[in-house]
């Protein structure tokens, strides 16, 4: 393949101006959908808008759609990056002009990203990011593929490497994991359907709220109604009713979950490269992202009984200051219990998950007793205004959960310490496996109430760049001996 | 050559042997001042509500809400004078340890080493004081960021030079 010099300024591919116009184009319609939508119901009911004729509105929207492909054009104009042999340049803006420098060394990551209309027209979009805050980051809007790699092969190429060429032989790289559709449709249907169901339930909400108003008006209320009246004749059919509801529910979620999965993980790829770790994924959104190991803070592994029985677990990377929606994609499900272990030693070269696993004391089942059943009886009250007077019904199903809930939670809490990692389970449905490791530690902190105090208990909480893990309920004289050796750790 | 010699526990350096020190008397008064000028603002609300509201359930209530807002104030009062004892700070070789908190006691400690940058920072009652709050903050959002309110104002400083100088390698 022929070497691309990105060693001069260059704009991004001339049908970045399309992408570009197509993003801003969307942003405009979400953002005044709903003024659009009231301004064309007022219209069609001819109140006080006469004045607007079709030709005008229709010229209206050419100027809007004008502008918005000027300031498109304006935009790929001014925008230009070059790369030298350890930083990265990109200069942009209209009116007030940026210039944006990364050192190499300070990215944390690269994607490459493709949505619907980048696969259309066949270019993809590259965003670097470093452990800035959210705004920091860089994303160029249009590269044709092979450029983007090359792009993305030379921003971590490492620094003072003269002659590049010899970097290109040496590396190599194997795909290691790759996911099936069976796997994949497992995955989807061991989600948490709650969850999914929780979405949709929102989403339907906040639509109906939204178009309150207009349904009222078009009368729809009023035939939903008609129709189940027709159908409560009987107790029988007030059941049937009811179990349909449900079952159209639970299918409903668990087509959500499935699709979801389905949508976000496509084609889910794991490569091993010399020392990075490569994912691929995503349907309607392509997306190809690159780890740096040593910029990695924390794993958590995730799975539970069902999964753990099907052989699926999943794992998710934190790094410093990556904004919440970035880390979702961080996740790569649907692997085996080997292969985990495979990509956590590629990270953390030392861990063998050998070592001695410790209990919380058991005063945390106390603690937890204590907790939920304030939260409990707090739920007695809204219960009582819903459900009137058999409001204690609710406790028939919150106590035995409150028994379970303090069960497991205490039995999937423990904590290992190694010479080089810190490793905490935890979880009540799923069980969370979080593995730091001990030189990243931030900063560390005990902690202890006044009912503590008295048993000798205290927990620990740990502070990594990305994430704050807890140790939860040791007795002092562990607690103390715990921070004294996990500052030993870091600062020697 | 990498070796990998066990430790002996018993010989680290134990977070139990620090002396902490407390931190300034007079920050003490900024504390009360600070609580006392809260809650005035809050009953003088109350009491301008009394000759501006006509309902007269409120004038029912009134003197409930108003004792109420004098108990918390004494409470809190008397909560913040008793957790100021433990408001106390250490500077070792290697680390800043800060404790306080009555009903919950914290104590944190952050590595020089991971020390991203600090801060000096004065309030306008501070400077009457001749007081500082020194904040110490590390890396990630969700790092646990120090924040020693009611030092010396050239203690502050003394700590501050002799952390940005650790911090920088220079020493």
């Amino acid at each position: 393949m022929e070497r691309i010099d990105f060693s001069q300024p260059s704009r991004q591919s001339s049908k970045g101006i399309l992408v570009i116009f197509a993003l801003n184009t969307f942003k405009f319609i979400r953002r005044y959908f709903v003024i659009f939508l009231a301004l064309g119901l007022s219209v069609s009911k001819d109140e006080s808008f006469y004045f607007l004729t079709t030709t005008s509105l229709t010229l209206i929207i050419i100027g809007v759609f004008l502008l918005i492909l000027v300031l498109a054009i304006l935009k790929y104009l001014n925008f230009k990056f070059h790369l030298d042999k350890d930083q990265f340049y990109l200069s942009s803006g209209i009116i007030n002009k940026d210039t944006a420098i990364i050192p190499k060394s300070k990215i944390q990551n690269v994607y490459i990203k493709q949505n619907f209309i980048q696969q259309l027209i066949n270019v993809v979009s590259l965003t670097i990011e470093t452990a800035g805050d959210d705004k920091a980051e860089i994303e160029i809007n249009a590269l044709s593929r092979s450029s983007a790699l090359e792009l993305k092969k030379q921003l971590f190429i490492k620094r003072q490497v003269t002659d590049i060429d010899l970097v290109d032989e040496t590396s190599q790289s194997s795909v290691f994991f790759k996911i099936s559709m069976w796997r994949l449709f497992l995955e989807g249907i061991s989600q948490n359907h709650i969850k999914s169901f929780l979405v949709i339930v929102s989403f339907v909400f906040g639509l109906y709220n939204e178009f309150k108003n207009y349904l009222e008006d078009l009368g729809i209320s009023d035939h939903v109604q008609a129709s189940v009246n027709i159908e409560s004749g009987t107790i029988i059919n007030v059941v049937l009713a009811n179990m349909f509801v449900v079952v159209l529910a639970v299918l409903g979620s668990m087509l959500f979950s499935v699709i979801h999965t389905f949508v976000s993980n496509f084609n889910l790829e794991v490569i091993e490269n010399e020392d990075t770790i490569e994912i691929n994924k995503g349907l309607f959104n392509k997306l190809s992202l690159i780890l740096v190991p040593e910029k990695i803070q924390n794993i958590i592994i995730k799975t539970n009984r069902l999964k753990q029985s099907l052989g699926l677990h999943t794992l998710s990377i934190k790094q410093a200051m990556v904004n919440k929606k970035q880390q979702k994609n961080f996740k790569i499900v649907a692997l085996e219990k080997h292969q985990v272990a495979h990509l956590i030693e590629k990270v953390f070269i030392l861990y063998n998950g050998s070592g001695q696993y410790h209990k919380p004391e058991v005063y945390y089942k106390r603690m937890l007793t204590f907790r939920s059943i304030s939260i409990g009886a707090f739920i007695n009250i809204p219960a009582f205004f819903i459900f009137g007077n058999s409001f204690w019904m609710v406790n028939i199903i919150m106590i035995p959960w409150i028994a379970l809930f303090v069960h497991f939670t205490y039995k999937k809490a423990s904590y290992q310490i190694t010479d080089k990692y810190l490793t905490i389970t935890s979880g009540f449905i799923d069980r969370v496996r979080n593995i730091s490791e001990l030189q990243k530690i931030q900063s560390v902190q005990l902690k202890q109430s006044i009912f503590q105090k008295r048993k000798k208990i205290a927990t620990i909480h740990i502070a990594t760049a990305s994430d704050k893990v807890k140790i939860l309920c040791v007795t002092e004289e562990n607690a103390k001996s715990i921070v004294d050796y996990l500052l030993f750790k870091v600062e020697s | 050559m990498f070796t990998n010699k066990q430790i002996n526990l018993e010989t680290l350096p134990a977070i139990d042997d620090v002396a902490l020190k407390p931190i300034s008397k007079q920050y003490l008064k900024i504390i009360i001042l600070n609580r006392l000028l809260f809650y005035g603002l809050i009953l003088s609300a109350l009491i301008f509500a009394k000759f501006k509201v006509m309902h007269s359930n409120f004038h029912l209530i009134f003197v409930y809400l108003f004792s109420t807002v004098v108990l918390f104030c004494i409470l809190n009062l008397v909560g913040s004078i008793l957790a100021f004892k433990k408001r106390k700070f250490a500077i070792r070789e290697y680390d800043v340890i800060y404790s306080k908190g009555l009903l919950v006691n914290s104590v944190s400690v952050v590595p020089i080493s991971r020390i991203q940058h600090l801060e000096i920072s004065r309030s306008w009652i501070a400077r009457r004081f001749n007081l500082a709050t020194l904040k110490i903050f590390t890396a990630g959002e969700s790092g646990i960021d120090l924040r020693i309110a009611g030092l010396n104002y050239s203690e502050a400083k003394q700590i501050n030079d002799f952390l940005s100088n650790r911090v920088n390698g220079t020493d």
